[in-house]
């Protein structure tokens, strides 16, 4: 029989993810495209999860779930933020992080965290997608390049082109009349990467960033982002193996943790 | 189908009808008999205040919330406060499209309740005014909005201009200036300028700040006796528009009565409390938002905010401009940044604050402003400390995801 296991669901505003914990280790876990529906991606991340690690829903002890998603998860023992897993997660990971990015799709956030991985401050974007995510993916389009290659090319230039809108529409056609000017797609997927870093750069400045500084969420996978955040930050930035499972591995350790 | 034009025609024809007020007066008194009596005289208070304001009996005078009420009263005329009109009409779910027609007007970077005040002007919703009054005192949108006004109804403008010191020269200097506007503002409205009836007014004042005084003290109990959500409606509403007012006594006491009566049964308006909480910024969004909804069910009650803070000392009814003066210029919110923070502390003292929480405005300085100075402050001193963006009167700028993970996170941090 199986021993019981703790899962950790964050249902983000792009990307479901679902991880499973024993009492020793990360069994398995998942990453799924949320669309449309939380309701349904959680049940799916969760399956696949379930499956990859040979469990049985059975042996689920407690559920605690994250992400903009988690009230709609619906079998949940309890709800938590992703502020709160994201420190986690990272304090888990790299235990010396005091300060977290997490660049997701919609949100990005800066928190300061204490030894034992409690926040003890954070920050966040406003409403508008301007340094997260979904700009990222927005510019990829209108220079017709793949997502997972842009921060790669980005670091092939030399200098960036500066770019002065922050607002995605804006930006956009700016994208496209410097194209049309003839510059260098690389020069201008340079200048996005820095214009964004310096936008999460200037957010972090709110905050007192001390001690490790490990970046999570889907952009991490970004090296022109990060590169970008390590100059500006003048230090290295702890990477995760796999950055857009922070979270849930953050909810995944608070269940284990709840009594 | 009716037309939009033809029905916001005939809504119009009865914004304008005294009578419509009279008419609704027993109905809402009616919907409301199971609230508090302390509520029902401000729905009371409100449609007297529509009623006479469109019977234009009386003088009507527009005015901001920052000038003391007790100027108002004073004159004897009838005030119309811009703001708290915007508030109302939100939280009837009516702000969009004043605030949108305002857009081809001013600008988009300016409070919404301006905007909502001017784009309800603009459609001619509002009671026309003799004059208006207002105050350069912490709120820069009064100044854009009432000379817009002045433009739009062809009205005068008077303008008060409080310096930033509390300086004993100020008060010299602020006393001549309101004896001036005042006696400026009769001439214009041909009222005759009585210090007398000054002098009486302020006695009022007295008695309901007395009121007022006993309530915040009630408030300090734990459990929480009075929620914050209401204390950011109508207590601070009746807090800038009654003072003076012969509404205002029995509004104040009233409300002591029933607050008391929850202290000595030692029932919160949470079932259960956690955390107590202060809210900053003397507003808070109008139109249905889960914010406080979010907070009580984590346990977080909202036990005082900044804006019901009693901050003027008694005044002396025999010297109505000096007491005036000394009103506007203790204002905590105005002048030196440390005098608000100050106030803050002993508040947080006082209410066996938690948490704080600092709710920023779009499109107010006053509010924006101060909120990182006064949150690093708060934050050295180990108290959880939350900026909260948003708007107060356009649901358009509410984000639910990011509002609900703000104050959870913010929660969880005290956990
Ligand atoms: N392989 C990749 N290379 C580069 N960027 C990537 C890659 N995969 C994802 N991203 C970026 O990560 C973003 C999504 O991040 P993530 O999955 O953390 O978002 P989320 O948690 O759903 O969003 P949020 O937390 O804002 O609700 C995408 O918008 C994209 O920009
Ligand atoms: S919210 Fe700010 S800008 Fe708006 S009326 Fe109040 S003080 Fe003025
Ligand atoms: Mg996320």
């Amino acid at each position: 029989m199986d021993k019981g296991i703790y899962v950790g669901l964050d249902i983000g505003s792009i990307s479901s993810e679902a991880l499973l914990l024993s009492d020793e280790r990360i069994l398995s876990y998942s990453i799924i495209a949320t669309g449309p529906n939380p309701h349904r991606a959680s049940r799916e991340c969760l399956k696949e999860a379930l499956s990859k690690g040979g469990v049985s829903e059975e042996s689920i002890l407690r559920v605690v779930a994250t992400g903009y998603g988690r009230i709609s998860v619906p079998f949940k023992t309890r709800e938590v933020t992703e502020i709160t897993c994201h420190a986690r997660g990272s304090h888990f990971l790299f235990p010396r992080t005091r300060t977290v990015i997490d660049i997701g799709g919609q949100d990005s956030k800066v928190i300061t965290l204490d030894e034992r991985g409690k926040v003890t401050d954070f920050v966040m974007n406003d409403k508008c997608a301007a340094g997260t995510g979904r700009f990222l993916e927005v510019m990829a389009r209108a220079l017709e390049v793949e997502l997972s290659k842009m921060g790669e090319r980005a670091l092939k230039a030399k200098k960036g082109v500066s770019i002065t809108s922050m607002c995605t529409v804006f930006a956009e056609s700016e994208v496209i009349s410097l194209i049309a000017e003839g510059l260098e797609v690389e020069e201008i997927l340079r200048g996005l990467h820095e214009s964004i870093a310096r936008r999460i750069f200037r957010m972090a400045r709110r905050l007192r960033v001390r001690g490790e500084i490990t970046i999570s969420g889907g952009v991490a996978k970004n090296e022109g982002i990060v590169e970008a955040l390590k100059s500006l930050f003048g230090m290295e930035i702890n990477i995760p193996n796999e950055p857009q499972i922070v979270g849930a591995l953050g909810a995944a350790l608070l269940a284990r943790e709840m009594s | 189908m009716v037309d939009k034009g033809f029905r916001i025609k005939v809504l119009r024809k009865f914004v304008h009808l005294p009578y419509t007020y009279q008419f609704l007066l027993p109905i809402l008194v009616f919907l409301h008999s199971k609230e508090n009596p302390a509520y029902r005289i401000w729905v009371r208070f409100l449609l007297n205040t529509f009623r006479e304001a469109y019977a234009h009996r009386k003088p009507v005078v527009w005015a901001n919330s920052f000038l003391p009420s007790e100027i108002h009263y004073g004159l004897d005329v009838i005030p119309v406060l811009p703001e708290i009109i915007s508030a109302l009409v939100t939280y009837l779910g009516w702000s969009e499209r004043p605030i949108s027609k305002a857009d081809t007007r001013i600008s988009t970077d300016l409070c919404t309740f301006y905007r909502c005040a001017l784009g309800l002007a603009l459609e001619n919703f509002l009671p026309r005014p003799d004059l208006l009054l207002s105050s350069s005192q912490l709120c820069d949108g009064a100044n854009k909005f009432f000379s817009t006004m002045g433009q739009l109804y062809q009205c005068p403008h008077l303008l008060l201009d409080p310096p930033y010191s509390n300086h004993p020269r100020s008060h010299r200097y602020m006393e001549e200036q309101i004896e001036d506007l005042l006696k400026q503002a009769s001439q214009i409205l041909s009222l005759p300028f009585k210090k007398d009836r000054f002098s009486l007014v302020l006695n009022r004042s007295n008695q309901a700040r007395q009121w007022i005084d006993k309530i915040n003290q009630l408030r300090q109990s734990i459990p929480s006796p009075f929620p914050g959500s209401e204390g950011l409606s109508y207590l601070s509403g009746m807090n800038f528009y009654s003072v003076g007012s012969i509404w205002s006594i029995p509004f104040f006491s009233l409300l002591h009565q029933e607050i008391e009566k929850k202290v000595s049964s030692k029932k919160g308006y949470l079932p259960k409390e956690k955390y107590r909480l202060l809210w900053l910024h003397h507003v808070r969004p109008y139109y249905k938002n889960e914010i406080f909804n979010i907070l009580s069910s984590k346990d977080a009650a909202v036990s005082f905010e900044e804006a019901n803070y009693l901050y003027w000392p008694f005044h002396d009814s025999s010297q109505p401009w000096k007491s005036l003066a000394e009103k506007i210029l203790s204002n905590v919110w105005a002048g030196p940044i440390e005098r608000r923070m100050k106030a803050i502390d002993e508040m947080i003292r006082s209410y066996s604050i938690h948490g704080v929480i600092h709710f920023s405005h779009w499109g107010c300085r006053q509010s924006c402003g101060g909120a990182a100075i006064i949150g690093d402050y708060l934050k050295q001193k180990g108290i959880p400390y939350l900026t909260l963006p948003g708007d107060c009167a356009d649901p358009n700028n509410y984000s639910p995801g990011q509002t609900r993970t703000r104050l959870e996170a913010f929660i969880e941090m005290m956990e």
